[in-house]
């Protein structure tokens, strides 16, 4: 067996991988490209900007199509609200294939682009066992940043720029999953939790702070140059929506879950604050969650079944077998047909094998 | 309900012996068990290999279940010194099981499942300290490597309620020397190790040892390679627990003879002759076991092992 390159050997600078992660409208991408600003390699090419997010969005198009390969090989979709979309789309890491493939890509992003990557994408979080895996198989330390957002401000940005498939309801509870369930996937490992509003208000304070904490050489050697660029980079005006929950229309229970989470990932955001008494209440209400989507899919099965019924109906009708005439005659009285007659039937029928 | 109150309800599996502080009480009979995977080491005489096997574990899972059976080396002792160590003695719990378990084989095969001595009691005892909604069964001498740690990590949290089965394949190190050791990547050693908590999920008996039952409808995770070795110290008799090297079934135990073959391969010094056995050297001031969990497996090809295996259940 023929070992593989060792990335140690190869490349003696320290290798690290910053993964931008959060609720989508949260910030990540002012994340992304601040970090990119200073010095930090995203992968290219990226996604081109819209008018959804006109200074870009930071994200690497090969990560954003690995991401749609498998969110659609797991059935899961980029702002699922099931618990359950969890272990759907974690038990992809347990495909070798997949793990080697992202591993090769992620080592061939550090040949290219440097010891220090930033990879941001909203769909990353569902598959950070693999993204970790890649990370330790290039030598490379990972570290995730959770941008944080008021969930209103999210729900009422993602109505306003997004196709309005979903409600309010719908949205909130993404919410509560994709957070609280980022939350548990990123303890134990180095990461920080950053308010969007924080980005605005001052980047300097938390941006030092990543420097510091994920000993990112980028960020402490940045030059005035780079200073410079990230204030040009960083508009204030992006934090276009503020919203409360006065304009966000939700039940009751819903909404008592997703502020207290705010609330409790906001704390995480403090220095100390990303403490196990903070933990153990998000379990709680990651508990109280699932309990709640548990009923309300209950409550709504009528409406997933008459769902499942439709999407059946809308089936092609499965082609009709054609019966070759050969099959209608008993293997017994074919066989008794000499070969040589039914090499000559076959080519009288243009059927020749 | 405390651990205090589920000691005085009924047994659930009385043991045939009368010792009722050995019947098996499920707390799942009781209570819904909370989120979490409980990782179960039975143990007997594995000071040496707990201070590599545990930190790994205890920074994968929620709790760890210590059960120790008679052993002479320390073993309890260095469980807990270890797990103080890294800050985790609140999630260790120790106990002890003080009788004398059959032997894997004929041994096994002639003891009744209820009784004390028998290797189904002693698992559906020791697995009855669980208190989380998951539980895996671990062995004395496995070592998780990073990969291994985080997909655990990942797993603690996300099977909940899934009912799913998890089977993780394991590589045999025989180590040498500080230095030197020999990995088996020849044959395919997969085990199912991590199960729910529930009555479709207790432990019975088999011919040569016990099977944990799971429903057909459990799904069935394998997780990748490379996450975990089984240190064999060439300076010890790796076989004592089996009762006669005869009880070797090739049908039911092909893993048995494999690592029969190798061991004794090494011990005649033939180690380069076995296909699949390859001989790592770790560089200067490093431990082999760290070496090859912490860089030698990370960077290794894959597949690691290029032959078909079969859950070995």
């Amino acid at each position: 067996m023929t070992p593989m390159s060792s990335p140690a050997e190869s490349l003696p600078a320290k290798r690290r991988v910053v993964f931008v992660v959060g609720s989508g409208r949260s910030g990540t991408s002012t994340m992304s490209g601040t970090l990119q600003t200073l010095g930090l390699h995203v992968p290219q090419p990226e996604v081109s900007a819209d008018e959804t997010n006109p200074k870009g969005f930071g994200e690497p198009q090969w990560v954003v199509d690995f991401h749609d390969e498998l969110l659609k090989r797991c059935n899961v979709q980029v702002s699922d609200s099931r618990p359950q979309a969890w272990f759907e789309a974690g038990k992809l890491s347990n495909l070798e294939p997949l793990r080697g493939r992202l591993r090769d890509w992620l080592e061939s992003q550090f040949v290219e682009g440097g010891p220090e990557l930033v990879i941001k994408d909203p769909r990353l979080a569902w598959f950070m066992g693999l993204w970790r895996s890649a990370a330790m198989r290039c030598d490379a330390t990972p570290a995730y940043v959770t941008m944080l957002r008021p969930v209103t401000e999210v729900v009422g940005s993602k109505q306003k720029y997004y196709a309005s498939k979903f409600g309010e309801v719908n949205r909130t509870a993404a919410w509560v999953n994709m957070m609280l369930h980022t939350e548990r996937a990123t303890r134990g490992s180095a990461r920080a939790f950053v308010r969007y509003h924080d980005m605005l208000t001052d980047w300097t304070v938390p941006v030092f702070g990543l420097g510091q904490q994920f000993d990112l050489d980028a960020v402490k050697s940045a030059s005035a140059n780079d200073i410079r660029s990230v204030h040009a980079f960083i508009d204030p005006n992006l934090r276009r929506v503020q919203l409360t929950w006065d304009d966000v229309d939700v039940p009751p229970r819903l909404r008592e879950i997703a502020e207290e989470s705010w609330q409790c990932l906001n704390t995480l955001a403090d220095p100390g604050g990303d403490t196990v008494d903070v933990h153990a209440t998000l379990d709680e209400l990651r508990a109280a969650y699932a309990d709640l989507y548990d009923e309300a899919e209950a409550i709504a099965q009528s409406t997933a079944l008459a769902a499942h019924r439709d999407g059946l109906a809308q089936q092609p009708m499965p082609v009709q077998v054609t019966r070759r005439g050969v099959d209608r005659v008993p293997h017994g009285v074919r066989s008794m047909v000499p070969a040589s007659a039914r090499r000559g039937l076959r080519k009288a029928l243009g059927r020749e094998r | 309900m405390s651990d205090r109150d589920i000691e005085q309800l009924p047994a659930d599996i009385a043991c045939l012996e009368g010792e009722e502080a050995y019947d098996v009480r499920w707390a799942w009979q009781d209570r819904k068990l909370p989120s979490g995977l409980t990782c179960v080491f039975r143990v007997k005489n594995e000071a040496r290999n707990l201070p590599w096997v545990l930190p790994p574990m205890l920074e994968a899972v929620q709790h760890v279940v210590v059960v120790d059976n008679q052993s002479d080396d320390g073993t309890p002792e260095v469980a807990a010194r270890v797990a103080a160590d890294v800050g985790a003695a609140d999630r260790l719990t120790s106990t002890s099981y003080p009788f004398r378990v059959s032997r894997a084989g004929a041994e096994h095969l002639a003891t009744p499942p209820d009784s004390v001595h028998s290797l189904t009691h002693f698992y559906n005892w020791s697995f009855s300290h669980v208190r989380t909604c998951y539980s895996m069964k671990w062995d004395g001498d496995m070592v998780l490597t990073p990969e291994g740690v985080g997909m655990l990590a990942d797993l603690s949290w996300q099977l909940e309620d899934s009912n799913a089965v998890v089977a993780i394949p394991r590589h045999p190190l025989s180590i040498e020397s500080d230095s030197v050791a020999w990995i088996d990547l020849g044959f395919r050693f997969l085990e199912p190790w991590i199960y729910p908590m529930g009555p479709e999920f207790t432990f019975v008996k088999a011919f040569e040892w016990e099977v944990r039952e799971f429903p057909t409808s459990s799904e069935r995770i394998i997780a990748p390679e490379g996450m975990c070795v089984e240190l064999k110290w060439l300076d010890s008799d790796e076989f004592s627990h089996w009762s006669s090297h005869d009880d070797f079934g090739a049908s039911r135990a092909p893993r048995k003879l494999r690592e029969l073959e190798v061991y004794r391969a090494l011990m005649e010094g033939r180690g380069d002759e076995v296909h699949g056995l390859q001989r790592i050297e770790a560089p200067p001031g490093v431990h082999i076991v760290d070496h090859v969990t912490g860089t030698w497996l990370p960077q290794q090809q894959r597949p690691l092992v290029r032959r078909p295996g079969r859950i070995d259940v």
